[in-house]
């Protein structure tokens, strides 16, 4: 029997955590233990990820690794796990940016550090889940399941509001989620009367025939679920809140990792499961995007807060992600699976930034800060480089995915290009006037003079993101290679349920 | 010539122990301590034994009592319930200085009649053991004589308790009019080759054991009483009757609506007809309705769990109205998992009362993580998996619902039921907030948790974790519970 990696992968955070749950000592005693075993568990799963990619077929378009067992065979239910190009890269990501977050929190986090760290990992469990299900209950599970360290995490060692914005969180993401899961439910029984037997497999929901009006009802719930947590305008209120209150380990997972769950969702289920209502709305939920690229730059452009720029900047970003998948074309879809990953490498690197300013300084607003550039010169290095790969400076990450993002905008309609690409220009203003307020001028305030500069463990956080982010500027193909098959099949899969559209746009 | 007995065996088990623990009180010399409590273990422990060994028989006595896999499943859910209450009572009874033995005998009597209520199959015998149960339980409800909310809640409760059973009897009365019996079976058959459509006096007989009915599983309109006597009873009786009455009633309740006045469901397709099935459908939208938005509204933790109760009674409702495989299998897995649960979450409460001092308003959770960190996480346990959260059982429960309403085609119920699911989520927080996220002005003063009650809480969170994880077992079971009897 072949070593089930990805049921370990999803496992060992849930491990490490019930290994910190055995930690004895009050705070004083076990937080410097308890941070750093569960740093070696998360280094751990990042080396799991980066070993599945490894071992992973870059030529196959097809799940690898793929597990089942039968788990309520009542019902059909199978505990069902497999990756491919689209979710593979997510998986990494995720297990990057987990140590980087509780080496942000290494010395912000005061109380509870043990509670702080369970949560986190099984946060990541309940992440790398939702990446590798291929069974829609199984994925539903781990779906909500993530809800729950993250509320606590929001709630616990946020800022002031913290309680508003985990429970407001929590709240309406929930809300779109239900509907999902009786859609998810609809479709299982609409298995069951054309074959006999329920099935939540999507390998086999994926060939089910559906009528216009089924799909129709079922596309519209798995949208909503996946609109709010992307967040798609007009849905996107909760992002601000969320991120705004939330602890720099928070922000980082919530904009790195938890947002692309929503684009995840689009890529995975809405669009190849309900081709036909896919083609129906797609050309609604590109203007959305649109609106939302422009709303969100528009938006950031006016925030006093740094990390409410920075959420603001999210919506904008998802919005070219969302514009790529509607696109349904390989190079929308490919640079919007490619902005996902950035979007979680630069957006991760900038709150973690800002995290390490309000450290020092206990405030995110811009106007407390400036010139800071004399006083930790390489901090604002750092700063520097994460943002221009956030703005999309070709030779850095950002670029190469709105790139080909616009091209597939492009091919499909141009007007839409046309309005999106606005955005990447606004991004630019609202970056780098926030960059200009914040480190260039004289020293404003006394309270800046004497920062320090980058600690070692900041060095350790901050160096990996940006490796990365050139990394993936100058070889793209090196991600986009397995990337590719897995598009290329997910879309003859929406081919087929809407053939008209896809003819129509590839001309 | 014995084996006529044998379909009554777990609740003569449970019966047994319940004159045991009366006989020992009567025996015991004041201040002499007796393991009265263990008692009732045992008579419970020998009625699992006996459902055991009766599944899979079909045993049936006197023709009235029958032993299918449905009504010993409930049997089963009603010894968890018994078991767990027992665990949790014991702190109760040694703070407020509670008669012992009667507390004991009129939960096993309670228990008794509870699984007579889940296997009798005649409408009498039902009342029967209706009435062994609520007497019984009016009884726990004001057990603490001098506590004036107590003797309040358990007047209340006795008055709209009697005149539902007086609705119920009534009911009985005129559905024997028409059919001549009150043997399920037989007014099954008799209902069906009487008329296509329902007759005004048909629907008046099923609408008044419905009355009856909604009043026992509290569904709205006749759900005033609830909050009252939850939070006047002492908590450890709140959980056992929010728990095994619930289970008991809905087990007579899907037994009676889903064989004897199956005929009379009547439908929603062209052209509709009148039946029980639409007053049900209505009712379990506004139960789960008011449930939760009039528990948002609650700051006693007791009373708010009430609400969370009745909004529970509404799902369970759901499942009635879809009426088919799924629905009925559904009710006996929601019923075990929201035992396990709320006798859980009722059990943190009874541990953190003080007799100075109850505790139990939402603000007085405030920092328990600090004082007691193990207390405050087996109630985020419980609270979460009552709000339907994976991995917990709750989850699985609410699915399996709402999955039998999806088949049914009644979609709209189905989203009424996962949106006041999300609603009743947000109170279930306010007490994780309390809990958590905010800091108490006060030093710790809860009382130390005695052995067993928290041995009986950790069971029930690993319950409700197997149920939530593994509820393959379980629900195969569920499966073949219905598929012997309906």
């Amino acid at each position: 029997m072949q070593f089930p990696i990805l049921t370990s992968l999803v496992a060992l955070p849930v491990a490490g955590a019930i290994l910190l749950l055995l930690v004895r000592g009050d705070e004083e005693q076990s937080a410097p233990f308890v941070r750093k075993i569960a740093l070696i568990v998360s280094l751990l799963v990042f080396g799991e990820t980066l070993l599945l990619w490894s071992r992973f077929n870059p030529g196959s378009g097809d799940f690898q690794f793929v597990e089942r067992h039968a788990w309520i065979p009542a019902f059909g239910i199978e505990y069902a796990v497999g990756v491919d190009g689209i979710s593979l890269l997510l998986i990494v990501l995720t297990g990057f940016l987990t140590p980087l977050a509780l080496l942000s929190s290494w010395e912000s986090v005061r109380k509870h550090t043990r509670a702080f760290s369970i949560f986190l990992l099984l946060l990541e469990s309940a992440m790398i889940g939702v990446f590798v299900s291929l069974d829609l209950f199984l994925f539903y599970i781990f779906w909500d399941a993530m809800l729950v360290p993250m509320y606590f995490l929001i709630g616990i060692w946020g800022y002031e509001r913290r309680i508003y914005a985990a429970i407001k969180f929590i709240l309406y993401t929930m809300a779109a989620s239900v509907l999902m899961l009786l859609a998810i439910i609809g479709l299982a029984y609409l298995y069951q009367t054309t074959n006999g037997v329920y099935s939540f497999d999507l390998l086999k929901l994926y060939d089910l025939p559906k009528t216009r009006h089924q799909e129709l009802w079922l596309f519209a719930a798995f949208a909503l679920a996946f609109a709010v947590k992307v967040p798609l305008f007009p849905f996107h209120t909760w992002l601000p809140d969320a991120h705004v209150e939330a602890p720099t380990a928070g922000s980082v997972i919530l904009a790195g990792v938890m947002l692309k769950m929503g684009t995840y969702g689009l890529v995975r289920f809405a669009f190849p499961l309900f081709p036909e209502a896919a083609a129906f709305v797609a050309p609604a939920l590109a203007g959305l995007a649109v609106i939302g690229i422009v709303y969100g730059a528009l938006v950031a452009m006016v925030q006093p807060d740094m990390k409410k720029l920075v959420a603001y900047s999210s919506v904008s970003h998802l919005g070219f992600v969302v514009l790529g998948i509607t696109a349904m074309n390989t190079q929308g879809v490919q640079g919007a699976v490619y902005q996902m990953l950035n979007h979680g490498v630069s957006t991760g690197g900038l709150f973690l930034i800002v995290g390490m300013l309000s450290d020092r300084r206990h405030t995110r607003q811009i106007s407390e800060f400036g010139g800071l550039k004399k006083v930790t010169p390489r901090l604002v290095a750092a700063f520097l480089i994460v943002t221009l790969s956030s703005i999309g400076l070709p030779g850095l990450n950002g670029f190469v995915g709105e790139f080909l993002i616009l091209l597939g905008a492009f091919r499909w309609d141009p007007r839409l290009a046309a309005f999106a690409a606005t955005g990447v220009i606004l991004s630019a203003a609202y970056m780098l006037w926030m960059f200009q307020r914040v480190n260039y001028g004289p020293v404003t305030n006394d309270k800046n003079a004497r920062l320090p500069d980058l600690q070692p463990r900041e060095w350790a956080i901050i160096v990996p993101i940006i490796a990365v982010a050139v990394l993936m500027g100058v070889f793209p193909n090196l991600f986009l290679r397995p990337i590719e098959p897995s598009v290329q099949r997910m879309l003859n899969q929406v081919q087929r349920g809407a053939p008209a559209r896809i003819q129509a746009v590839n001309r | 010539m014995m084996s006529s007995f044998n379909a009554i065996v777990p609740m003569a088990c449970v019966t047994a122990a319940g004159i045991a623990a009366m006989v020992a009180e009567a025996f015991r010399d004041p201040g002499e301590r007796m393991p009265i409590g263990g008692l009732g273990a045992v008579g419970l422990l020998g009625a699992a034994i006996a459902t055991w060994l009766l599944w899979d028989r079909n045993a049936v006595s006197f023709g009235v009592v029958s032993a299918d896999k449905f009504g010993l499943f409930v049997t089963g859910i009603l010894i968890v319930v018994g078991l767990l209450s027992l665990a949790i009572s014991g702190p109760t009874i040694e703070r407020e200085r509670l008669p012992r033995g009667e507390y004991y005998a009129l939960m096993l009597f309670a228990i008794a009649g509870m699984m007579l209520m889940a296997t009798a199959t005649d409408l009498l015998v039902i009342f029967l053991a209706l009435e062994v149960l609520s007497l019984a339980v009016y009884v726990l409800t004001g057990i603490r004589r001098d506590s004036q909310k107590g003797t309040e809640a358990a007047l209340k409760y006795f008055l709209l308790g009697a005149l539902s059973s007086a609705f119920f009897l009534y009911g009985i009365a005129f559905t024997y009019g028409l059919t001549g019996t009150t043997r399920l079976d037989r007014i099954g058959s008799l209902l069906a080759a009487q008329a296509m459509a329902p007759t005004p006096m048909q629907l008046l007989a099923v609408g008044l054991v419905l009355v009856g009915f909604a009043f026992k599983v509290s569904a709205v309109p006749f759900h005033m009483w609830t909050p009252d006597a939850y939070e006047g009873a002492p908590p450890a009786v709140t959980a056992f009757m929010s728990t095994g009455v619930k289970a008991a009633a809905f087990a007579a309740f899907v037994r009676v609506f889903l064989s004897a006045f199956e005929p009379l469901k009547g439908s929603w397709s062209e052209p509709i007809v009148a039946g029980w099935s639409q007053v049900v459908w209505v009712v379990a939208a506004a139960t789960m309705i008011v449930g939760t938005v009039v528990g948002v509204a609650q700051t006693n933790v007791k009373r708010m769990l009430a609400y969370s109760s009745i909004a529970h009674g509404g799902y369970l409702l759901v499942a009635l109205v879809a009426a088919n495989d799924v629905g009925k299998a559904s009710v006996l897995f929601y019923l075990l998992t929201y035992a396990v649960t709320n006798i859980g979450a009722f059990g943190v409460i009874t541990l953190l009362d003080n007799l100075d001092q109850p505790n139990d308003e939402v603000r007085d959770y405030a920092g328990l993580w600090n004082h007691h960190p193990a207390l405050a996480a087996l109630m985020t346990v419980f609270l979460l998996s009552l709000g339907g959260f994976p991995p917990m059982a709750g989850f699985i429960a609410k699915w399996y619902v709402f999955s039998a309403a999806v088949k049914a085609g009644d979609n709209v119920l189905a989203i009424i039921g996962v949106l006041t699911s999300v609603v009743s989520v947000f109170f279930y927080l306010r007490i994780v907030v309390m809990m958590y996220m905010t800091p108490s002005d006060t030093p710790a003063r809860f009382p130390a948790v005695p052995r067993m009650a928290g041995a009986a809480l950790i069971a029930s969170a690993i319950l409700v974790f197997y149920l939530g994880i593994l509820p393959t077992r379980v629900i195969d079971w569920a499966a073949a519970s219905i598929a012997t009897i309906f």
